[in-house]
């Protein structure tokens, strides 16, 4: 099976079959054999080029692997910084150059209300979820399998059947070395009836020159209920490439929040399986792209069972000469009936100069699926504009007011007064 | 000294190049309340939108007077900061911006520099006067006009005049679509606020609702020019006799009852 790929192109730079070798070598033996079968993967999938439909708008040659090296010595204890993020939660894993810290706020891990660790020690009953990774529903992406094999920071984390975590769980990322890749893996699993939240975030300074490689496994289990909310705000001079799947069954749901604000290039996928009969999922995403950012986002809304129920809004604001893309898939099993697919894609456009692409409503087998997808695109609205003046706003306090009021619906959804505060502050502080 | 606050001289005025207003000619002095009426099309609303300054009307002709200044060289913010006020015939609604921190944020565009209402100032006359406009307090915590009926945005236009104390207001129909017990508590809400410090122009279809708000003055737009005004004789002729003369001599379109 993997005689047949021999080309070296199969391989970014310095991910290749020693620097593989180098890897395991060090690794422990589940750990080693874990990652062996997504390097056998991501050794057969090809690179992505600009031939692909999917990267036709967004040059994969722009992630800048040359030159670049991957972090090491992330699997340290460091001391934990702080951060006025924490207070909202109950565990946060921190996460710098020199390593990662757990600080277990409230006590959820001795009260077996959670369970975390470094994904190299998943505990042994849960190995096969993630072997088997049955929530990645592309197993043929490049990035998610580089993932898979070169991951240098990740972690597991499961809530037992019918926990219910009061604030949840942090994962904070930031980091300052210049040149190095960035491979953070999250694997999530939601037990039988639990309810939780996880938030991830990403921070790096402006000037520091990243690449992260990142990818997440979620795995909703019946009647569970997982809020994740991923924010991205590497500094510009970073390039960001995301691949996050989710699988949800019989009557779980997940509340996903992606906001991308950060970073100078990016690619996103975020692909979400209702895998049993009724299962919801409800997708949401934010992106601004300014300046000379470049946001893509692809979102898959897939419907593997009867009587299952996904709703889409991303909604995305580009300024400046920031350019964005948004592609929505919609697929279903053969003859899933009782399905419900909503997607919709609004896009604000602040000045000539700032584009953005929106391809909704892509389908696959999903002939006879009751769905409906849209797309919007428009600048401000004049007589909102007119409204809002004629009661005292100065123009650029009333278009600030109103790029605000379009992301509103998104930010609400946080549900954290402090955490909508924090994505209003960065959205404020990009319409400049 | 004069007291007349605003004069509008021969106004002109066009949208998407088509003439609209071909002569408007107003005088009204501090404390009085004007009423206009005309039928629809004769330009109200576009009067209306270019004394607040609505970038998509073009004037061609005339000029403007408030307190010493030609306001039509004045953008919409600079206007509200002076004191003028629309009150929308058809307000939009901004999904997304609570209403209660547009009205906060909106008394505070217009106050003074160094007079800014303290919080606690600002949520006690904002009680009071949801309180006298019978409205519910949830409409504050709603976003602004966002599923708003009719007559609940007629209210929030009443309420932010209540609230914004503007010195020229002027109201676009703010009575139509209103059922009777609606139209006698706008009437109320602008009754609180006349007195000497503001002029009304207040634009109606209807003249239903010059019993509830007496005006001092009346003007009739037709075809974008004012065709007759009159004082308070032409108010009382208009009580005595009704309407019926106006719609002979100008024509059957001009009032509706
Ligand atoms: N934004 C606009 N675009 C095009 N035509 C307009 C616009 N606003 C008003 N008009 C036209 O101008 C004329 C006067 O309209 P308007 O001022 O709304 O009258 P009124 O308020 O008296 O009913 C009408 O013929 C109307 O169609
Ligand atoms: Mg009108």
């Amino acid at each position: 099976m993997t005689a047949t790929i021999e080309q070296t192109d199969v391989w970014f730079p310095g991910f290749g079959e020693s620097e593989f070798s180098n890897l395991i070598a060090g690794c422990g033996e589940q750990d080693a054999a874990a990652r062996k079968v997504a390097f056998d993967r991501y050794r057969l999938c090809p690179v992505p080029t600009l031939r692909d439909e999917e990267w036709r708008r967004t040059d994969p040659d722009r992630i800048p692997f040359a030159g670049m090296k991957r972090l090491e010595g992330l699997d340290r204890a460091a001391d934990p910084d702080r951060n006025d993020l924490d207070q909202a939660f109950d565990l946060v894993i921190s996460i710098s150059d020199r390593g990662y810290a757990i600080t277990d706020r409230t006590g959820i891990l001795a009260e077996g209300k959670a369970q975390v660790c470094p994904l190299s020690q998943m505990p042994a009953d849960a190995l096969g979820t993630y072997l088997h990774g049955e929530a990645v529903l592309e197993a043929n992406r490049k990035y998610t399998q580089l993932n898979g094999a070169f991951w240098n920071v990740g972690f597991f984390i499961r809530i037992p059947a019918n926990q219910v975590l009061a604030h949840g769980i942090l994962i904070r990322y930031e980091h300052t070395t210049p040149g190095s890749i960035l491979l953070p893996r999250l694997v999530v699993v939601a037990e039988a009836g639990s309810v939780a939240k996880v938030v991830e975030w990403y921070q790096s300074p402006d000037d520091v020159k990243l690449l992260c490689v990142g990818a997440r496994e979620l795995y909703v289990r019946e009647a569970a209920r997982l809020t994740v909310q991923a924010v991205q705000e590497w500094g510009v001079a970073s390039t960001h490439v995301g691949e996050d799947w989710a699988r949800v069954e019989k009557d779980g749901q997940i509340d996903w929040v992606t906001l991308t604000l950060g970073s100078g290039f990016s690619k996103m996928m975020v692909g979400c399986d209702v895998a049993e009969a009724n299962a919801n999922a409800y997708l949401s995403g934010l992106f601004f792209a300014n300046e000379h950012q470049h946001i893509d986002q692809r979102t898959l809304q897939k419907h593997s069972a009867p009587h299952t129920y996904s709703n889409l809004l991303y909604k995305g604001a580009v300024k400046d000469s920031g350019h964005s893309v948004y592609q929505g898939v919609i697929a279903a099993a053969p003859g899933a009936i009782g399905v419900d697919a909503y997607q919709m894609n609004n896009n604000l456009i602040l000045n000539t100069g700032a584009r953005a692409d929106s391809l909704p409503g892509l389908m696959i087998d999903a002939d006879d699926l009751k769905c409906s997808h849209g797309a919007t695109m428009g600048n401000i609205d004049p007589h909102q504009l007119f409204y809002l003046q004629s009661r005292g706003f100065s123009e650029v306090e009333a278009r600030r007011m109103l790029v605000l009021a379009f992301f509103e619906e998104i930010i609400a959804k946080l549900n954290d007064s402090f955490l909508e505060d924090r994505i209003r502050a960065d959205v404020n502080r990009k319409i400049g | 000294m004069s007291t007349v606050d605003i004069e509008i001289k021969n106004l002109h005025a066009e949208v998407e190049g088509k003439a609209i207003l071909k002569g408007v000619n107003l005088k009204i002095n501090k404390g009085e309340v004007h009423a206009l009426m005309g039928p629809n099309g004769s330009g109200k609303s576009t009067l209306s939108n270019v004394i607040m300054g609505n970038p998509s009307y073009e004037v061609t002709q005339g000029e403007i007077w408030f307190k010493g200044q030609n306001i039509l060289e004045l953008d919409p913010t600079e206007r509200a900061r002076l004191g003028v006020f629309l009150a929308f015939q058809y307000p939009v609604a901004i999904p997304g911006v609570s209403a209660a921190k547009f009205l906060k944020s909106a008394v505070e565009a217009v106050a003074p520099e160094g007079n800014k209402p303290s919080a606690g100032a600002f949520l006690k006359e904002l009680r009071e006067n949801i309180a006298y406009l019978e409205m519910d307090d949830s409409f504050i915590n709603r976003f602004l006009n966002d599923g708003f009926s009719g007559g609940e945005k007629k209210r929030m236009e009443i309420l932010q005049m209540l609230m914004l104390k503007p010195t020229f207001a002027v109201m676009d129909e703010t009575d139509s679509g209103l059922d009777i017990d609606a139209l006698r508590i706008v009437s109320k809400g602008v009754n609180k606020l006349v007195g000497p410090n503001l002029a009304v122009l207040l634009i109606t279809h209807y003249e239903r609702i010059l019993q509830y708000i007496k005006p001092d003055h009346l003007h009739v737009l037709i075809d974008g020019r004012n065709v007759l005004s009159g004082g308070p004789e032409l108010v009382k002729k208009l009580e005595e006799k009704g309407y019926d003369w106006i719609r002979e001599e100008f024509g059957h379109e001009v009032l509706v009852s």
